[in-house]
């Protein structure tokens, strides 16, 4: 199989992920009607469509780590950023529930989601077993809500402010780079299932190992480096954002005193 | 005026009357961040002298083919001695010196936050670089380069103790930077002048605020390298030895991971000069603010993930270069939103070209130079041409000397008058100006030349070839140059201290809060302070009539001012991450499998399961004695607090009976992997547990000596945030040291 083949031939249906898309899409419309933010939520579905039907899907289940991890990021990061910021300014998202409203909890989510599906144990299951998959794709979108809405949440009271947002980003990214540096440079195999691929149901590890040249410890390595240094640029990316509201002037202004702080 | 009254003059501002009488402890025992600054420059101005010599030698030896001048163990210490000494004894301590003079006064401080920390600091410097000095006198100075990569390094193919002095004194100097570090945040947090709220900070302050963030997370890096490297030296140790299955390419990550920042840490202070000159003397504010200060943060972020670049030509891989050089090359991006905003500063001011200005702009222009060099460098093919070659002499000289130097000298020109009263001769300024910067270009311009050509770096001699013997006798020239520039210089200081034109208050007429008092300013710094609405307190203050757009308060972050005590131990906390990450990454690493022989195996689960039990507990016995404190119960508060220390000691006297049986078994730090890591990591947390437990008995000395008052609570709340921090250090170590193996 040739690449071009590949890429034209490998999308997968998942009716289960249509469904998904179709009622967040009638829920939206539903609820806050059309509105320009709707494009945001668009933006969203997208990305979740293509994470799960797009030949990356394929190369995930059972190939390809560094897909499997690719995924994992646009569905812990990307897609529940998109999806909150496609929520109207006057929602609240639990502002009273002290689960939610705690950055702590926020951030443990964020990252715990990182660390939690590489254990061995886990992410071997999440490639077996159809069941355990779908929990995971669950559970990284609701992990990762969690951890957007202390950033992202639509009211600016329940955001966190500008610097302490930096710094719960940034603490953030040193503890998935931990992960990605350990994945990286690691001697042993993080996600066996992967190194082993014994099964080849598509008929495409030759291209992937010979003719892409991906062979199991380089494709564990680029695992870990799209973990360490791109995940980190999304957090970047939220920090100049949140470096902007800090330096725009502020919504939130008490009165200019000269008495002390 | 005549010799004698000038000199009088110049000691009746150096110091009060009754100083006078104890003259030398006046300097010596101060913890005045005034005179912790000057002492700060004076150090490093001493190494400048040495490191200076040291280069003047490297090119007398290069500047003629085949020359024998100093043999190649002589040039192997002067390449080594000189590089180390110019990055920690130079450039870090002059810069300090000017944060530690410049930055309280800049937010309307009268003092740092921790004045006897800054003083421990400032004497960590000459201690630190006697250390390394004495090599020369211990059998030779190590000869490793800066960076001392293993197993060169190591004991089998260095067996000297240059290389042990090396280590040792720059764990010393990075302690002292941590804690430099940490009182600079700790003193803008909570030092502030009323109205100074964090957006309203000058740029100087903002950006030195960033950078000691960096400090506080990549010094505390190189320093588990440096204990790592000595437990390899002096314990027989494993760690980088690849014979005894250590990794060599490990200590370079580590180094780098420490050593791109240090880029930073040096270079952002001379950013946060430049921000600071040339709006002064453009009569314009910083054009763009906002973008000034916040790619300063974004260059804090980048710096300290794309470390691996200076490794391409180990042979990462193609994937981890791949990813490296992306991420490099994005540097490029903050980096050129400073220069255009620099640029546009000067766009339409009324530049005054004074010799400040003159060093300002040319850091700039030589900046521009060396960071076009590294994009060049970010690209992996290229740097695998160019990087052992002349061409990365030359990038990075264009740095630390075109950068970091220039702008040095352009703060001293523009703040000496503030710091001792006097103007520097602008006559004199001029020559030093033209001569280093003729000087500089001549000698590392050519170098990039030479690079290109082939010519290696850090080999003692060349041949003959094409080309290489002028260019490498015009760089040589040039470094005269530059010595003769430096020898004016330090004329033009000691001259004008003595005969310097008077500076009056503000002889710039700039805007921030150090020129609001005299010069030099008196010890508790401000009479009164202008009232504070925007980044140019004293140009409102002066232009009553068209004062800057005030900056609102943004809420309750924007005027933040912790606990003191709190707020230090906090920040430690934050530094030991760098610290107790790598022991713990370098753990994981090097015990991915399990091994056989004797190994975890030998550790007792159920005992350190109770004594770990032990150490848990003790964090609830201090919460309790905090809450009896505050509800100002001593006797409870006193109880509780002992039964944190009696719980402690049972933790560390359970290590030691770990230790203990271990030896019996023949497990030593040099017996394999398993022991050499299981040891410096959990001997390290067990350090700090000591460390822990003295602080503890000495509260707990003050609440029976004294009346502990509730006033008090900030110094338990302090010892108490580090006991929780090393409660939950061992969380973890127990975690993947205990039960990880149970697992797998």
């Amino acid at each position: 199989m040739t690449t071009q083949q590949f890429l034209t031939s490998a999308w997968t249906w998942n009716s289960a992920a249509l469904i998904a898309t179709a009622a967040a899409l009638i829920a939206y419309v539903w609820a806050f009607s059309m509105n320009r933010r709707i494009v945001y939520l668009l933006a969203g579905v997208a990305v979740f469509m293509l994470t799960l039907v797009s030949p990356l899907n394929a190369l995930a289940a059972g190939y390809l780590f560094s897909a499997h991890m690719l995924q994992h990021i646009l569905l812990l990061l990307i897609v529940p950023a998109l999806l909150l910021m496609s929520l109207p300014s006057w929602v609240s998202l639990g502002s009273r529930s002290w689960f939610v409203a705690n950055p702590f909890i926020g951030w443990i989510s964020g990252v715990g989601a990182m660390w939690l599906w590489h254990a061995r144990l886990l992410c071997n299951a999440a490639v077996s077993s159809q069941l355990v998959n779908a929990l995971q794709i669950a559970s990284l979108l609701l992990l990762g809500a969690i951890f957007w809405r202390q950033i992202l949440a639509p009211r600016e009271e329940e955001r966190m402010s500008p610097p302490a947002a930096a710094l719960y980003l940034f603490s953030a990214c040193v503890a998935c780079s931990i992960l990605g540096i350990l994945i990286t440079f690691s001697p042993v195999s993080v996600c066996p299932i992967y190194a082993q691929s014994l099964s080849d149901p598509m008929g495409i590890l030759y291209l992937v190992q010979s003719n892409w040249g991906i062979t199991p410890d380089k494709d564990q390595q680029i695992g870990g480096l799209l973990m360490w240094v791109p995940m980190c640029f999304v957090y970047l990316s939220a920090i100049i954002a949140q470096l902007a509201r800090w330096f725009s002037d502020p919504v939130v202004s008490a009165p200019v005193t000269d008495k002390p702080l | 005026m005549n010799g004698n009254t000038s000199i009088t003059a110049t000691v009746a501002h150096l110091l009060t009357p009754a100083e006078r009488q104890h003259w030398k402890l006046a300097w010596l025992s101060t913890v005045d961040h005034k005179r912790i600054g000057v002492l700060y420059m004076l150090t490093g101005l001493v190494f400048f002298v040495v490191a200076g010599v040291e280069s003047l030698v490297i090119r007398l030896q290069l500047a003629v083919p085949n020359n024998n001048l100093v043999s190649p163990d002589t040039y192997n210490w002067m390449f080594t001695m000189h590089g180390t000494t110019m990055i920690f004894l130079v450039a870090m301590p002059v810069l300090f010196g000017i944060m530690n003079y410049i930055l309280p006064l800049q937010i309307g401080a009268r003092d740092m936050a921790f004045p006897r920390l800054n003083a421990l600091g400032v004497w960590l410097v000459p201690f630190g670089g006697i250390l390394l000095h004495f090599s020369f006198l211990a059998g030779g100075p190590p000869a490793v380069g800066w960076f001392a990569y293993t197993p060169l390094s190591e004991a089998p193919y260095s067996s000297q103790l240059g290389v042990d002095y090396w280590a040792i004194s720059l764990l010393v100097l990075g302690i002292g930077s941590v804690s430099a570090g940490i009182n600079f945040i700790v003193t803008v947090l909570t030092q502030r002048a009323p109205g100074m709220t964090l957006r309203r900070l000058p740029l100087f302050t903002w950006m030195i605020f960033m950078n000691s963030f960096l400090v506080i997370l990549a010094l505390p890096i190189l320093n588990a390298g440096l204990v790592m490297l000595l437990i390899d030296r002096l314990l027989n140790g494993r760690f980088f030895l690849p014979f005894g299955g250590g990794s060599a390419i490990m200590w370079q990550h580590i180094f780098w991971a420490f050593g791109h920042p240090e880029v930073y840490i040096v270079a952002i202070p001379a950013f946060a000069i430049l921000s600071e000159v040339i709006p002064v003397f453009s009569r314009k504010p910083i054009f763009g603010h906002e973008f000034v200060a916040a790619s300063t943060v974004v260059i804090v972020f980048l710096s300290l993930l794309v470390w691996a670049h200076h490794m391409f030509t180990v042979g990462l891989g193609r994937a981890v270069d791949l990813f490296f050089v992306a991420a490099s090359v994005l540097i490029a991006v903050p980096t050129g939103v400073k220069l255009f905003n620099w640029s546009a500063t000067m766009v339409g001011g009324r530049v005054r070209f004074t010799t400040a200005m003159l060093f300002c702009v040319t850091a700039l222009l030589q900046f521009l130079i060396g960071g076009l060099t590294g994009i060049s460098h970010a690209t992996a093919p290229l740097d695998w041409q160019t990087k052992n070659s002349y061409y990365l002499v030359a990038h990075f000289h264009n740095i630390f000397v075109g950068l970091i130097v220039f702008a040095i000298l352009g703060a001293i020109y523009y703040w000496f008058p503030k710091m001792s009263g006097r103007m520097l001769s602008e006559r004199l300024g001029k020559w030093v100006f033209w001569l280093m910067t003729i000087g500089f270009n001549l000698t590392f311009m050519i170098q990039h030349v030479l690079g290109l050509a082939g010519m290696p770096r850090r080999t003692f001699t060349y041949p003959d070839l094409p080309g290489w013997t002028w260019m490498n006798m015009v760089s040589t020239i040039g470094a005269f140059f530059m010595a003769a520039g430096s020898i004016v210089f330090v004329w033009d200081l000691v001259s004008s201290l003595f005969r310097g034109k008077p500076a009056g208050d503000n002889p710039w007429n700039a805007w921030t809060l150090e020129w609001a008092t005299t010069s030099p300013p008196p010890h508790e710094n401000f009479d009164a302070l202008p009232p504070i609405r925007s980044r140019r307190p004293l140009w409102d203050y002066m232009n009553p009539d068209r004062p800057d757009p005030v900056v609102p308060v943004g809420g309750a972050i924007d005027t933040f001012r912790p606990e003191k005590n709190k707020a230090g131990v906090m920040t430690f906390i934050i530094s030991e991450l760098g610290f107790f990450g790598v022991l713990i990454l370098a753990y994981l690493f090097y015990n991915a499998t399990l091994k056989s022989g004797p190994g975890w195996q030998q550790l007792d689960i159920a005992k350190t399961t109770i004594f770990s039990v032990c150490l848990f507990a003790s964090s609830f016995t201090i919460w309790r004695s905090e809450v009896a404190l505050l509800a100002n119960r001593r006797g409870k508060m006193k109880a509780w607090l002992a039964a944190t220390i009696v719980l402690g000691g049972i933790f560390i006297v359970g290590q030691g009976l770990e230790y203990w049986s271990l030896y019996q078994n023949g497990v030593t730090v040099g017996l394999d992997l398993f022991a050499t890591t299981f040891f410096t990591l959990t001997g390290f947390h067990g350090l700090h547990v000591s460390f822990g437990l003295l602080a503890l008995l000495v509260v707990l000395g003050v609440a029976f000596s004294r009346a502990y008052k509730s006033e008090d609570l900030p110094a338990l709340g302090a010892v108490g945030y580090y006991w929780h921090f090393v409660d939950v250090v061992w969380v973890f170590v127990f975690s993947i040291v205990y039960l990880w193996p149970l697992l797998r």
